[in-house]
């Protein structure tokens, strides 16, 4: 950057303290009032309703104290929420994972139409998820859906699957769903993660005679582990949150019994027969809370590795 | 330090993102009304309308707006609103004290529970109310004061394949149960993928289902006053319901799990020879013109029953802000006016809720069959707030009683202990 050759001195000199804090304020500004509105406001208003008594029009009627939290934790259906939200991260997560390994390893290799393979993977990442769920819907529908068509006509189950009503595939059904739009976004990190290996650390493990699986093993997992990590957290949070793919699959499902935090959380508000935002609201805090947690587990676990390397 | 930037990140990523979900729709209210502070007339009034059609609600409303402009020199804001998000919408607009000046909404009870609304004394001129079908005005008055005005009003009816009929050697709709269930498994008996009877009892509309077939077994949701979910008549019918899935095994796979919408496509496939309907599917039959059907009132449980029309009305209730009664007034002056509540029930393929317009839809023959039932219409008790509640639980729990394991009398038993609790 090109600066008068005074100012780095006269900077060094003041430490900043001579900035009027106007001016400051006045460059912060806008910054300070997206966080403001986007993070902060909505915080307040969070927690405001969490304490708060509503009737089902969402009138405020009054405080509620912790009633809503000791709502949220006497619900019957909670642990199944819980139980839910665990097998709906971890699997999503972790085949998401695998998957892109696999696919960002090939995608790395120059082939012929690369260009074009690479196009193709973005497209369920582009698209709106609450279209690529619905589009599902009629995929796996008992019907008219092509999958039941085509698992038929190879003969492969004699009559259709009610994917998205019988209650053993609903969540199957809805995790696959979950790794497709998950896949493009991870694959591409790992892709970046790939390039950024440099190749002479492939000639030495070459030279010292290392097989593809070692070399991959040793040197290429090692070298991703920065992308991995971004990769999992990242995937972590989206999944926890994801919404649409579970409310629009699951929409023909009475109760809660596939529901993750999030969809009870939206179906305790203006759904269910409780219908009540303070309650939902409480929810919401919990789910913060939990995905806090979570992550907070997550990268100290990996810190307790780095050091035992 | 760059992964403890990308956890910060995170962080802040994954409470913004649960944070926004929440409170999703809080900047959402650009305030119609938001001149109503003090006493001082409005110069505008805003009204949150749900989206009955793509083709015709916001055209209708768009006309209307400009009809009521020149007539009162008052700007009414519309905002067309899908059904799928409208709970959320309005329950937001209330939780931020940004209440519309009207609401189009299917449930009012608990609103004026709440003394948000302006009851019918306050805004509707006397010859309006008294235009209005008595069934409409009972089931818009709470605690002896009218605040649900009803905008439209639909009917359901049995809609039957007369192709699949034919082939079944079938000759006249199901006046009984028992014919009706003899007729669907001849039907089903057919083979290549048709099915007896579509039955929508998932999450969407259940009580839409439900309340149709035990009108018609005499049973209802109160009776006398009292929440009568679990009564006999209403433990037959459920009974009913699941022998037809389970034992006959008549209907679509699922029929707990099934939605309107879904048991509706069936129907418009060709493949299912049965379904309950109302006019809105007649005019997607007719602009499709790919089944053959006709439309036949419910069987009666007992031979020779009466049959009975479950109806449903919306309503446009109205909010109180400082300044608006006149403007409200008058906009419920200019709805109810012949040319307009009609022509919008007509062009959304609903029936009228007037007495005058109930002439004027009296010419059409494809109605014949709802409109002699319609002032004698049985509808869900509306009236009572605690039913706001009761339908989200029952919506949400009576598809469990036609499942394979379902018990039909533990889930109604559930369903009244719920309603006698307050919901």
């Amino acid at each position: 950057m090109p600066v008068p050759a005074t100012a780095p001195r006269r900077r060094r000199r003041s430490r900043g303290g001579d900035t009027p804090i106007g001016v400051a304020l006045l460059w912060l500004g806008p910054a300070l009032l997206l966080i403001l509105g986007v993070v902060v406001f909505p915080a307040y208003e969070l927690v405001k309703a969490a304490f708060s008594r509503y009737s089902i029009t969402g009138l405020r009627l009054g405080d509620a104290g912790t009633t809503n939290f000791k709502n949220v934790l006497d619900h019957p259906d909670l642990i199944t929420v819980l139980t839910n939200t665990v097998i709906w991260v971890v699997v999503v997560v972790a085949l998401t994972v695998l998957v892109s390994l696999a696919l960002a390893q090939f995608l790395a290799k120059d082939f012929f139409g690369r260009k074009v393979v690479r196009w193709a993977i973005i497209v369920p990442w582009a698209a709106s998820l609450v279209i690529t769920a619905k589009l599902f819907t009629l995929i796996y529908d008992y019907y008219y859906g092509t999958l039941n068509m085509i698992l038929q006509t190879l003969h492969i189950t004699s009559g259709p699957i009610d994917f998205l009503g019988d209650d053993r595939w609903t969540m199957p059904s809805m995790i696959m769903v979950g790794i497709f739009v998950s896949v493009p976004f991870t694959a591409y990190v790992f892709v970046a993660g790939l390039n950024a290996i440099p190749g002479d650390v492939y000639e030495a493990a070459k030279i010292d005679g290392a097989r593809p699986w070692q070399t991959y093993w040793r040197i290429t997992l090692p070298l991703l582990r920065p992308a991995l990590v971004v990769a999992s957290v990242l995937n972590i949070i989206y999944v926890f949150n994801s919404f649409p793919i579970i409310y629009t699959l699951n929409d023909r499902n009475p109760g809660y019994l596939h529901d993750t935090t999030i969809t009870f959380m939206y179906k305790l508000a203006f759904k269910s027969a409780e219908k009540d935002v303070g309650m939902s609201a409480a929810a919401g805090i919990f789910n913060v809370i939990l995905i806090l947690i979570v992550i907070a587990i997550y990268l100290r676990t990996l810190k307790w590795q780095e050091q035992e390397d | 330090m760059a992964r403890k930037m990308t956890a910060l990140i995170a962080g802040a990523g994954a409470a913004a993102l649960v944070l926004s979900a929440c409170s999703g729709g809080s900047g959402s209210g650009t305030a119609g009304g938001g001149s109503s502070s003090g006493a001082a007339k409005v110069t505008s009034i805003k009204l949150v309308a749900a989206e009955y059609s793509k083709d015709h609600t916001a055209a209708f409303w768009k006309q209307f707006a400009d009809k009521y402009k020149a007539k009162t020199g008052i700007t009414l804001d519309v905002q067309v609103v899908s059904w799928d998000s409208i709970d959320q919408q309005s329950s937001t607009m209330i939780q931020n004290n940004n209440a519309p000046d009207l609401l189009n909404l299917n449930v009012y009870a608990s609103y004026a529970k709440d003394k948000l609304l302006y009851s019918a004394d306050e805004v509707l001129a006397p010859a309006i109310k008294a235009d209005v079908l008595d069934a409409f005005v009972k089931s818009g008055t709470y605690q002896g004061k009218m605040y649900g005005m009803p905008d439209l009003s639909s009917a359901r009816a049995l809609f039957y394949n007369k192709d699949l009929f034919t082939k079944a050697g079938i000759a006249n709709p199901p006046k009984t149960w028992d014919e009706f269930e003899a007729d669907a498994k001849k039907i089903q008996a057919l083979g290549s993928g048709n099915i007896g009877y579509a039955m929508p009892l998932g999450p969407e509309e259940s009580q839409g289902e439900f309340s149709i077939w035990t009108f018609n077994n005499g049973g209802d949701w109160k009776t006398a006053g009292k929440w009568s979910i679990n009564s006999p008549k209403n433990v037959d019918t459920l009974t009913f319901l699941k022998k037809l899935s389970v034992t006959d095994k008549v209907t679509q796979n699922n029929p707990g799990k099934t939605n309107r919408a879904q048991a509706f496509d069936l129907f418009k496939s060709g493949k299912a020879g049965m379904v309950v309907g109302f006019s809105p599917l007649a005019g997607a039959l007719d602009a499709d013109k790919k089944v053959n059907y006709a439309v036949a009132p419910m069987p009666t449980k007992e031979a020779g029953g009466t049959p009975q029309t479950f109806g449903v009305t919306d309503y446009l209730m109205s909010f109180k802000k400082p300044g608006n009664q006149a403007a409200v007034k008058a906009f419920y002056d200019l709805y109810y006016q012949k040319d307009q509540v009609n022509q919008f029930i007509k062009a959304e393929g609903f029936l009228p809720v007037t007495k005058s317009g109930l002439e004027i839809f009296a010419s059409d023959p494809k109605l014949k069959v709802y409109l002699a039932t319609l002032p004698n219409i049985h509808l869900t008790p509306t009236d009572d707030p605690t039913w706001d509640k009761v339908k989200l639980a029952v919506q949400q729990n009576i598809g469990a009683g036609v499942s394979a394991n379902g018990d039909p009398q533990a889930v109604l038993t559930a369903l009244q202990k719920a309603a006698e609790n307050g919901g």
